[in-house]
């Protein structure tokens, strides 16, 4: 075929000419901004109703904004591919202006201790006293939903991210951590032995994590990726549907009253209450510092290092000396108990629980904040939980919130297209995703490389 | 059989090849999968110290072997006996292989796995601390035994990568390094673990003429300065009539001669197994032959795309077309 021969002789510079005018990457951006466009005229617009599933688009469609937001994406295209002569040098002056300063702080940061302390003590201060200038509706928000979630998500990133196991019913334990603060503290149906103090429970909730990690690894992580995925979903539904029918045990789907943090030393006592949200972020913002700093440690020693090579390439790790299924194991376990923790503070935060806080969507939304944040990376993964949990939050005033989450759903569709390392990548991650790309690695997502022996 | 155990109490003997000291023993050995028997009644006696070259053409069984004996495949009949230098037995067959290298005994894989991601350095200390007792929570708590065990496995990991030559690329990729310091790194990672038995699958394959120069160097090393018994695959016949002290062949899974190499090499079954013809002739010719074959071979494989068996040996090789 003298078209086939044709193609493989061109040069990469006669291909470029010879690709067909819609092939043109312009082309493919002009109908993405256009596409931006119609979803920003939707997304401002009105919001849809049930009786008429078109209502909104009709109605968005037929006045004159998505006009206005198509001539937008237009102007900025038309400016992007033919005019941005002006804007780059500009751009670049910018940058320059910002980048010289930043850099000098960069280069101080590597060599000058203080300015390392300093900068790291203002970060420091930002994140314990800023939260104060917030409304009340943000700082219940940062409380309630995006600390919280912070633990989860950093619990699951030792299970996804760095053993490379996919789990997709995270929240179990979470849902074991919070019950676990129920009955210890007397709040369920049937009663502990001794009524504990909340801080006093969180040990046992790590070790009932800790048991039920394990219960659920031993027997399952024989199995690879996908197979384990359906038994970690499975687990969920088992602990959901058994939190959500065992009302005489659980309370079910009407819930229960958990005490609130409170310290009772006899002589002083301190509560935590709910007119002041900000004592709750202090105690959250010491429980996520305490674990990411112990999980940085972990990260860089002997188990982070097993971890990748099993992630890597299981077999190999093996014949190394690695004892897989332990290591396995214990990313299940320490996962499963930072889980727990997290599950102990939400139910003594807002001091209520019932079943449908643990639906399986949480789990599916709790990996979508490791995989967008970046697997394996700790400020990655920081990043994701917090932003995406605050995403629908603000939304909330743009958008019908029943629709909130889809465009969370699109915006991780976009993400994964475009960054499929996450925002901030982890290094390791990133070049098994190069590797793999380059046809050098066997590195999936999740999974560990396929064996292959010959 | 000779149950002296406590011979060399200690030292990995240096030249002990008297029949009792055998570091591995295997007897019987038959692995099948589902109708192919990659492995028949296969037994394996090698001495403390010594370089034991296996040799066959492609598909007859010589990784299978490796992976039987590292407890990555378990063979459904037969038995491997371990005989560390500080005493006692183990069987390997069926064992897990994290606990066989515990034992003492570890490999290189015929297509390079290593954890492409992590450095040279890292790769090693992966190696080097499996033994090192330091558990995940002394490890968060920053306890003394969990920080010198992380620099014991660093001074470890540094003396084996300047063993083999690779200190100066420590924290290079192991996935960007060149093949040859790919290999070598494989060695490295292997030895990491204190091996008394180095398992090296083709370690040579796709290495230039220098570099299996260096590989010849290192393997004599290997044995003679840290005592380690080395179990060596390899088809570039001039390397293993150099280093090997004794060879076996295998072909279609059976063990057809084994011996020195100048013995193996007139060996009649060997020249028919690597020939496909009865030829009793001038046998330098024939030895001359079977190199050329072999490094035709050699070639082919070093791509991983299973093609190999192709015609540039001149001869049609008998051995199976691997998978
Ligand atoms: N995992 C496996 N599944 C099926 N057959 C296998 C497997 N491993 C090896 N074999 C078969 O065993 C035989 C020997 O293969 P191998 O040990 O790789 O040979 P060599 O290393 O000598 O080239 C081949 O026929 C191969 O197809
Ligand atoms: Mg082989």
């Amino acid at each position: 075929m003298s078209d086939a021969t044709k193609t493989t002789n061109l040069t990469v510079a006669q291909q470029l000419r010879e690709v067909r005018w819609y092939q043109q990457p312009r082309w493919r951006r002009l109908g993405a901004l256009l596409s931006l466009g119609l979803l920003m005229s939707m997304v401002t617009g009105v919001q849809g109703t049930h009786n008429d599933i078109f209502y909104a688009v009709r109605e968005n469609f037929s006045d004159g904004s998505v006009a206005v937001w198509l001539g937008l994406a237009l102007l900025v295209w038309a400016v992007r591919e033919f005019a941005s002569a002006p804007f780059t040098s500009s751009a670049r002056k910018v940058k320059g202006t910002l980048v010289t300063p930043l850099g000098a702080v960069g280069r101080l940061w590597s060599t000058e201790r203080w300015v390392r302390w300093g900068v790291i003590a203002a970060f420091a201060a930002i994140l314990v006293w800023g939260p104060m200038g917030l409304s009340r509706f943000w700082q219940t928000v940062l409380v309630d939903q995006i600390a919280i979630y912070l633990l989860v998500a950093v619990g699951l990133n030792v299970v996804i991210g760095w053993a490379g196991m996919l789990d997709l019913g995270f929240i179990a334990f979470f849902a074991i951590g919070a019950y676990s603060a129920a009955f210890w503290t007397g709040a369920l149906p049937v009663q502990p032995p001794v009524v504990l103090n909340n801080f006093l429970v969180i040990p046992l909730a790590v070790i009932t994590c800790l048991i039920a990690g394990v219960l659920l690894g031993a027997p399952t992580l024989r199995l690879r990726g996908d197979y384990l995925a359906i038994v970690t979903l499975g687990f969920h539904e088992i602990v959901y549907l058994a939190a959500k029918n065992l009302g005489d045990v659980t309370g079910g789907t009407s819930g229960v009253k958990v005490d609130r943090w409170h310290i009772d030393l006899g002589f002083w006592t301190y509560e935590w209450n709910v007119i002041d949200q900000m004592p709750f972020y202090w105690l959250l913002l010491a429980f996520i510092a305490i674990v990411v700093f112990l999980f940085i440690r972990l990260e860089h020693s002997k188990v982070g290092r097993a971890w990748t090579a099993i992630r890597e390439d299981e077999v190999a790790a093996a014949s190394t000396g690695v004892d897989t299924v332990r290591y396995k194991l214990m990313a299940f376990a320490i996962g499963a108990s930072t889980s727990g923790i997290a599950g102990v503070a939400y139910a003594s935060k807002v001091g209520y629980i019932n079943s449908e806080n643990f639906v399986i969507l949480l789990s599916i939304l709790v990996l979508s904040y490791v995989i967008f944040g970046g697997m394996g990376s700790i400020p990655g993964v920081l990043f994701g939980a917090a932003f995406l949990v605050w995403l629908p939050e603000f939304l909330r005033d743009f958008v019908d919130p029943k629709d909130r989450h889809m465009y969370l759903g699109a915006l991780l569709v976009v993400m994964m297209i475009y960054r499929p390392q996450g925002v901030i990548p982890s290094r390791r991650r990133q070049r098994e995703l190069e590797m793999a790309e380059a046809g050098t690695g066997g590195a999936d997502a999740t999974g560990p490389a396929s064996g292959r022996q010959s | 059989m000779t149950t002296d155990v406590r011979t060399d109490g200690g030292s990995a003997g240096t030249t002990a090849t008297d029949n009792g000291d055998l570091v591995l023993d295997a007897a019987g050995v038959t692995l099948r999968f589902g109708g192919v028997t990659s492995l028949n009644n296969v037994e394996l006696r090698m001495h403390r110290g010594e370089v034991l070259a296996v040799i066959g053409p492609n598909g007859a069984g010589k990784t299978s072997l490796f992976n039987s004996l590292t407890g990555a495949y378990t063979p459904q009949e037969g038995r491997i006996t371990y005989r560390p230098s500080q005493g006692g037995e183990h069987e390997l067959l069926g064992r897990k292989p994290h606990l066989v290298s515990r034992l003492g005994v570890s490999r290189t894989f015929q297509n390079i796995r290593l954890f492409g991601a992590l450095t040279a350095l890292e790769n090693v200390k992966i190696a080097a601390e499996t033994r090192l007792k330091a558990g995940p929570v002394s490890i968060m708590l920053g306890l003394p035994n969990a920080r010198k065990a992380e620099r014991d496995s660093d001074r470890k990991a540094h003396e084996v990568l300047s063993f083999v030559g690779l200190v100066d690329k420590l924290n290079e990729l192991a996935g960007s390094l060149s093949y040859g310091d790919q290999r070598r790194l494989e060695i490295a990672r292997a030895l990491a673990t204190d091996p008394q038995v180095l398992l090296l699958d083709e370690p040579a394959a796709g290495t230039n003429p220098t570099e299996k120069l260096e590989l010849e160097q290192l393997i004599r090393r290997i044995n003679r300065d840290l005592g380690v018994s080395v179990l060596l695959i390899e088809h570039d016949m001039r390397l293993v009539m150099s280093v090997a002290d004794r060879v076996m062949v295998l072909n279609f899974g059976k063990k057809i001669a084994e011996g020195t190499p100048s013995e193996v090499q007139q060996n009649p079954a060997v020249i028919e197994a690597y020939l496909g013809a009865v030829a009793e002739e001038d046998t330098a010719a024939v030895a001359e032959t079977i190199a050329a074959h072999e490094a035709a071979e050699t070639d082919a494989d070093t791509d991983d795309t299973d093609d190999t068996d192709d015609s540039a040996g001149g001869s049609d090789g008998p051995g199976k077309e691997r998978e």
